[in-house]
């Protein structure tokens, strides 16, 4: 991670807290900075090993867990949810706890299973959780209607949200009617650091950019 | 919900920074993919790549350049600072330029793929360049196929797109290991008419793109680099 990506994390954990406040959260982000932002963003919700779950939708979890490997990240806190790699033909084999989910257009069913593992006593612990990071939860609309990815989120987010934070990365510029789904049902922005600059200045100098 | 229908379906894109190539592929080359730029010696398949790691870096998009030419940095910038889109201070840290000809000389796809897995997780690039990839092929030898399908199932993981090079004998027009793994395939051509040598671009393939089928020609200059002209043949 370059100065940047540090200053992104302590961004990052100066919004979350050492443990992270429960509640659903969104953070808009660049299609193109999504790793880069996820790696930084997981960072700082493990911080010193707050237990969690990061759901892949988009790509094998063994990419995010090299991710962490190479920038020393301890992970072992972390239960990696795998919806997609019995799609994706990779070989690679990273160290994990990891559970693998029935495919991304079977998103809906994923709360109950995670209800399912959680009382079986597989190394998972729901009440435990303290973040849950879903990867690129736009991409699951190329697998299923916009109405069941927000009952998806909803179902996620009550199941867990109480005493979990629930941080989801869209691209708002690419998908405003799911970034603003998320703040209907009551989510909060995180803001990146050129973002939260953008509005201290703008707000000390009474500029309304009108994104909201 | 037109809307939503929009928003399941929409490629991202990037700019490739080839000027009058974006308006040939809706935009530019989708994000994330794996793309080759084929085309015989001279034809500007690396003029191409840099521009594309250029642009990418004006944008602060962070890129990464494999070389399997065991040619030091300072060398092909030497060449490359001839053009007015190279920035030098690009190269070192928005553009990390990485030499994978040692590892090749030992012919192992393991070590290749996880040297190059391993140098795409540090840098964590939106753009990234193999130049030229058909070197890899002399290399390995019967490994090279399922170094490939490898490589561009990896390489489609990562968030990033990617430019993957291909020198080919004059007349051929792509390696045909590596043309069913890409994307998009763009073939640089360089014919002789009545004496004088052209050149010409066409989108051969370019996945989830309506895309031009005609050959462009195209010019090498100082100041962009490799240009599409507005004529078409």
């Amino acid at each position: 991670m370059n100065a940047r990506d540090m200053r992104q994390y302590e961004n990052f954990r100066r919004q979350l807290g050492p443990v992270p406040r429960p509640g659903l959260m969104v953070l808009d982000v660049r299609t193109t900075q999504f790793v880069v932002v996820e790696l930084v963003l997981l960072k700082a919700l493990i911080g010193d090993g707050n237990p969690g779950l990061f759901v892949s939708v988009d790509r094998p979890h063994q990419y995010m867990v090299h991710l962490l490997d190479m920038h020393g990240i301890e992970h072992t806190s972390v239960t990696f949810i795998d919806t997609v790699s019995q799609f994706a033909a990779t070989d690679t084999c990273r160290q994990a706890r990891v559970g693998f989910f029935k495919g991304p257009n079977n998103i809906d069913m994923l709360p109950s299973a995670l209800r399912e593992w959680s009382s079986k006593d597989q190394g998972f612990d729901m009440a435990q959780c303290r973040f849950a990071l879903i990867d690129n939860i736009s991409n699951l609309l190329t697998f299923n209607g916009h109405e069941k990815v927000q009952r998806f989120i909803r179902e996620f987010n009550d199941l867990l949200g109480d005493r979990t934070a629930v941080v989801l990365v869209i691209d708002r510029q690419r998908n405003p009617n799911l970034y603003h789904s998320v703040l209907a049902m009551g989510g909060t922005e995180l803001m990146l650091e050129t973002e939260l600059k953008d509005r201290l200045m703008d707000s000390e100098e009474g500029i309304d950019h009108g994104r909201q | 919900m037109e809307g939503n229908e929009r928003d399941r379906t929409r490629l991202e894109r990037i700019p490739s920074g080839v000027p009058g190539l974006d308006e040939l592929i809706e935009g530019g080359f989708p994000f994330p993919s794996v793309i080759l730029v084929s085309g015989a010696a001279g034809t500007g398949k690396t003029t191409f790549c840099l521009r594309f790691l250029c642009e990418g870096a004006a944008k602060r998009e962070q890129g990464l350049f494999f070389t399997t030419l065991s040619e030091p940095s300072h060398w092909m910038l030497r060449f490359s600072s001839q053009f007015d889109f190279m920035r030098p201070e690009y190269f070192g840290d928005a553009i990390v330029y990485e030499d994978l000809s040692v590892l090749l000389r030992h012919g192992d796809q393991d070590k290749l793929l996880e040297a190059i897995d391993r140098r795409i997780a540090e840098v964590m690039p939106q753009r990234i360049v193999i130049d030229p990839i058909t070197v890899v092929g002399e290399m390995l030898k019967d490994q090279y196929r399922s170094f490939l399908f490898d490589l561009t199932n990896r390489l489609k993981h990562w968030n990033a797109t990617t430019l993957v090079t291909g020198e080919v004998p004059p007349g051929e027009l792509y390696p045909p290991e590596i043309a069913h793994s890409v994307d998009g395939i763009v073939l640089l051509h360089l014919t002789e008419e009545y004496g004088d040598r052209r050149k010409y671009l066409e989108v051969l393939k370019m996945r989830g793109t309506n895309h031009s089928t005609g050959k462009h020609s195209i010019d090498i200059s100082r100041k962009e680099g490799l240009v599409v002209l507005k004529a078409r043949f």
